[in-house]
């Protein structure tokens, strides 16, 4: 459809594309404006952001705030802490759902309805926050980098967003290995991860945007203060600046101020977000879509 | 197609003259059954990972649910704790603070259904009316975006722009001279704030169902409302939107049945005290008394009551899905 | 057909296979002699398929024997059977290329690596692969695809090939250029095969020996010819041939000449037949097939009144879509480069020797002589 020449179009349709424009534009800047706020404010002294007189552009454009960011330890602390959540967690995440997902999705497994059941169940009833906590605890995973790895690892969606490609994928290949000589482990390894890597890519992107992101829990079950990730740094900082009023104070005839720090500190975090993005865009149509309604 | 009596050295076989038909032996059937073992044991060792995690993560935690019926106890234990009926549950029904937690997580709910809800689609449909190609995909890139970053940040972002002597929202309030007003602090100002941030956030990349939705749209049916004169406004009204009515249904039953899965954790890094009246939900409560407070048996009755309203919504909803269009939500 | 008794490679004791309570394969015994290719052919659903995975391994089997070469293997793994497969849709890994596709068997096997460049060079060269072992299926033509996936069922060796319709995803022509190279192939290579089709020209052109099946029962095995003249039934008279034989009911009734098929005030002269001694006024089914009529009288044939329908011009040949009442008719008759003489016909011609006559309760042929093997 948008396929057609401009110049067939009635004046009225030209009007209405043209207002259409209009309107995405708005929201297209809309949606942008608060990330070229925050940057702007990133880069402006403390005084101005504190008068509000940043809007579109840094005032008295200064690094001062990113000074105070990048030369405390314990920003580093968490950044390769959340370093290492994300990839030993998308790796864990990776090493049980692919190979649940492949026997998922045998015809041959016996209950095999029963086991789908199991774990479509989760996706409806969950027993919340008290017991799964508890249960960390008793599993002795507070606290640790450990829990935070394996607790989170899967979570139904991907598996069965995962089962579905697999099951999409004509029986004969299987076949055709299996005659071949192929066992299981070889069946998934050489034919279905090779012929799954749009599947498997967009359950990884999940993975590590999941990982990036990934707060409240940590926050909950991170009580050593080396070992919090990012967002959880983050969020301490947000809140320390904001609530301890005399620290704001000194900050105040600083070069930087509890917004500008907290804007550089939203920035940095965001960086390596935008850099995967464009990875992630290439697949998330599709990977929406897989694990989105079936028929 | 005689007898072939020479076929098959018989020492070779365990059993020289099987009975052709009939029920197989034991011995048969125990052969049959290592077969298979031999065949198919790979894949319940490939399995194991998957069904294990969850029996320990999610299962056992459902085991731990009893706490709801128990005067929980730390050093008893789970199993140990003393059973105590409903006790916590007509707690929970007799404190204000609970019930208006059931009620603002309904109200924030509905209000996200009704004006968040439409947004995608807008989105979508807008997006598909428009005709150059680069423009079209830098603007999704952008809507999309929002999706990807963590709702700490975004929190970061509100409370910055929304604070009352820094903030650009009140930079610009001031310019049509309006006086600062503290948004964080004021009841009122707490929902609009919220499903506000949820539509910037999440409408672009919940357009993308849609979107496809539109994409399988038969083409013949605009060349031939082209050829009869149809203007695209029209071609939006009549055949768009009709054409992706199925969708819009099943994703709208979907959002009903997950009314109870309101994002508590912007509401916990969004809400302070003085906003608890419109902004506590039933989880932040959960997460006030439970972990916070350490009352982990009233809170897991919390829990239970809101995943019990939740799976009954989204049963609901998937028979209902299934009655409207054959198809089942999984 | 003879050495198959003395030496099948493959047998089939009255196997079946059953999905819950549903039979549907029900009882096939088959012997299938060394070198042999016999094809399996049948309409949709009539096990045809599911024989074939039996055999495979691909399928287990509810009840009855298998041997391959005098081995019972129904409790046999797939890849110890000695078998390989060509599949509807060739399966072939988009992820590797051609070569990479031929020796993955070889390198699941762990066979060293200068053999299995050996023998991908090999099976290469036999099917004209060799300039294209680089490229991914993706770039290959239908054609070539096929033939990928038998170098990967030829490069092994195996004592037996299998092919699940491989030619069903090609279009008509490439059919039967593919057709005529696997049965070249065969020929050289000489190895057992099993063929599945439900198309009964394939089965024709290709196989030593025809098995046509139906709800899970063989019909009838027989050479191509066996079948094409001397059908068991009518339902293999119907399904073997194109177009296929054209039935009639009718009603017997005998006097001094002999027996004749009497059908809407028409008759037609039957062969003399044991069942048809004493047979007045029994139904039964006159079978001819389109190629056997003439259009002019000949000896000891019976005419009969037509009503010409439309003409379908082949070239050399031209079909006559006719009717005999309600029941359709046609009839295969030389153009001599010409139809205008075909326009007009209303009479036909058929060759008393030609008709087949089956039982109207039994559809089973009179006068059948079974084959031998």
């Amino acid at each position: 459809m948008s396929k057609m020449n401009m110049n067939l179009y009635s004046r009225g349709d030209k009007t209405f594309v043209m207002v259409n424009m209009v309107l995405i534009g708005l929201f297209t800047i809309a949606a942008l404006y608060p990330f070229i706020y925050v940057a702007a404010l990133s880069f402006s002294s403390g005084f101005a952001a504190t008068a509000g007189t940043v809007v579109l552009t840094p005032v008295d454009a200064t690094i001062a705030a990113y000074e105070r960011v990048l030369t405390a330890p314990e920003f580093w602390h968490s950044y390769m802490n959340t370093m290492f959540y994300t990839i030993a967690g998308t790796l864990m995440s990776l090493l049980i759902v692919i190979p649940g997902a492949y026997a998922l999705s045998r015809p041959q497994l016996v209950g095999r309805r029963f086991w789908n059941l199991m774990v479509a169940f989760t996706m409806w009833f969950h027993a919340g926050m008290i017991p799964f906590w508890l249960n960390m605890r008793d599993l002795g995973l507070l606290d640790s980098y450990f829990g935070i790895i394996i607790g989170f690892a899967v979570n139904a969606f991907n598996i069965i967003l995962l089962r579905n490609f697999f099951e999409s994928i004509p029986s004969s290949f299987a076949e055709a290995a299996r005659m071949d000589g192929a066992n299981e482990f070889q069946i998934l390894w050489k034919v279905f991860v090779p012929l799954s890597k749009p599947a498997i890519a967009t359950i990884t992107l999940f993975c590590i945007v999941a990982r990036w992101n990934g707060f409240f829990w940590a926050m909950i079950l991170l009580t050593d203060d080396s070992k919090i990730p990012l967002q959880v740094y983050l969020r301490h900082t947000i809140a320390e600046l904001s609530d301890d009023e005399e620290f704001a104070a000194t900050l105040l005839s600083a070069a930087y101020s509890v917004e500008t720090v907290t804007a550089a500190i939203i920035v940095c975090s965001i960086i390596p977000v935008l850099l995967v993005y464009p990875w992630v865009q290439k697949y998330f149509n599709k990977g929406i879509l897989l694990g989105g309604v079936k028929e | 197609m005689a007898d072939i009596g020479n076929v098959g050295s018989p020492t070779e076989n365990t059993m020289p003259n099987v009975q052709v038909s009939g029920k197989p032996t034991f011995s048969e059937r125990m052969q049959l059954l290592m077969y298979r073992v031999r065949q198919d044991w790979q894949i319940y060792v490939l399995l194991a990972p998957a069904i294990i995690w969850f029996l320990i993560f999610l299962y056992k935690p459902m085991y731990g649910l009893q706490i709801a019926f128990k005067d929980y106890s730390v050093f008893l234990g789970i199993t140990g704790s003393d059973w105590v009926g409903l006790e916590h549950f007509q707690t929970l029904f007799g404190s204000d603070q609970f019930l208006r937690a059931v009620r603002n997580t309904i109200q924030i709910s509905a209000w996200s259904l009704l004006f968040g809800f439409p947004a995608p689609i807008i989105l979508a449909l807008m997006f598909n009316e428009i005709l150059k190609e680069t423009f079209k995909k830098t603007a999704q890139t952008i809507v999309y975006l929002p999706h990807f970053i963590s709702s700490v940040i975004i929190a970061g972002i509100i409370i910055t722009a929304f604070s009352p002597s820094a903030g650009v929202v009140n930079t610009f309030l001031s310019w049509i001279g309006i006086d600062p007003v503290y948004f964080l602090t004021k009841p009122e100002w707490f929902r609009p704030i919220f499903i506000g941030t949820g539509i910037w956030q999440e409408a672009g990349f919940q357009s993308i169902v849609f979107l496809a939705s539109i994409a399988g749209v038969n083409p013949s049916l605009y060349e031939s409302a082209v050829v009869d004169g149809a203007s695209r406004w029209q071609m939006m009204w009549k055949i768009t939107l009709p054409s992706i009515l199925p969708t819009i249904i099943i994703m709208l039953i979907i959002r009903i049945g997950n009314i109870m899965e309101v994002s508590f954790e912007m509401i916990i890094l969004l809400y302070q005290p003085a906003t608890y009246e419109t902004a506590d939900v039933v989880n932040t409560f959960i997460y006030r008394q439970g972990i916070q407070g350490g009352q982990y048996d009233l809170a897991a009755a919390a829990g239970l009551f809101n995943a019990v309203v939740a799976f009954t919504l989204v049963m609901t909803a998937n028979t209902i899905s299934k009655r409207f269009s054959r198809t089942s939500l999984w | 057909m003879n050495n198959s008794v003395q030496q099948p490679n493959v047998a089939l004791k009255s196997i079946v296979k059953r999905y819950g309570d549903v039979e549907v394969v029900r009882g096939i015994d088959l012997e299938i002699a060394d070198k042999e290719f016999v094809v399996l052919v049948g309409p949709s659903g009539c096990g045809k398929s599911t024989t074939l995975r039996m055999i495979a391994g691909l399928e287990e089997i509810s009840d009855g024997e298998l041997y391959i070469e005098d081995r019972k293997v129904n409790l046999v793994a797939p890849k110890d059977r000695d078998v390989a497969m060509v599949f509807q849709n060739y399966a072939l890994y988009p992820h590797l290329n051609v070569a990479g596709n031929i020796a993955f068997g070889l390198n699941i096997r762990k066979v060293p690596k200068d053999e299995i460049n050996r023998l991908v060079t090999e099976v290469a060269e036999i099917l004209g692969l060799t300039p294209y072992l680089e490229r991914r299926p993706a770039d290959l033509s239908g054609g070539q695809r096929q033939r990928v996936a038998m170098g990967r069922a030829i490069v092994r060796h195996p004592k037996v090939f299998l092919f699940d319709e491989p030619l069903s995803n090609l279009d008509a022509k490439l059919r039967t250029q593919m057709r005529a190279e696997i049965k070249r192939l065969h020929k050289r290579l000489g190895v057992t095969s099993v063929y599945v089709t439900h198309d009964q020209v394939e089965a024709m052109t290709l196989a030593d020996r025809i098995v046509v099946m139906a709800d899970g029962r063989i019909e009838q095995v027989g050479t191509p010819m066996e079948l094409f003249n001397n059908p068991v039934n009518t339902f293999v008279a119907s399904f073997m041939g194109s177009p296929p034989m054209n039935q009639l009911d009718a009603v017997v009734e005998s006097n001094a000449e002999g027996s004749f098929a009497m059908f809407g005030g028409q008759k037609i002269a039957l062969p003399e037949l044991e069942e048809l001694q004493g047979a007045d006024g029994r139904k039964v089914v006159v079978g001819v097939r389109p190629e056997h009529v003439f259009i002019e009288p000949t000896e000891d044939s019976s005419p009969i009144k037509v009503e010409l329908d439309l003409i379908e011009t082949l070239g050399s040949e031209a079909l006559l879509h006719t009717h005999v009442g309600d029941t359709p008719f046609v009839v295969k008759a030389e153009t001599h480069g010409d139809i205008d003489h075909l326009s007009s016909i209303d009479t036909i011609y058929i060759p008393t020797r030609r008709v087949k006559v089956f039982d109207g309760e039994t559809q089973m042929a009179y006068g059948f002589v079974k084959a031998e093997g």
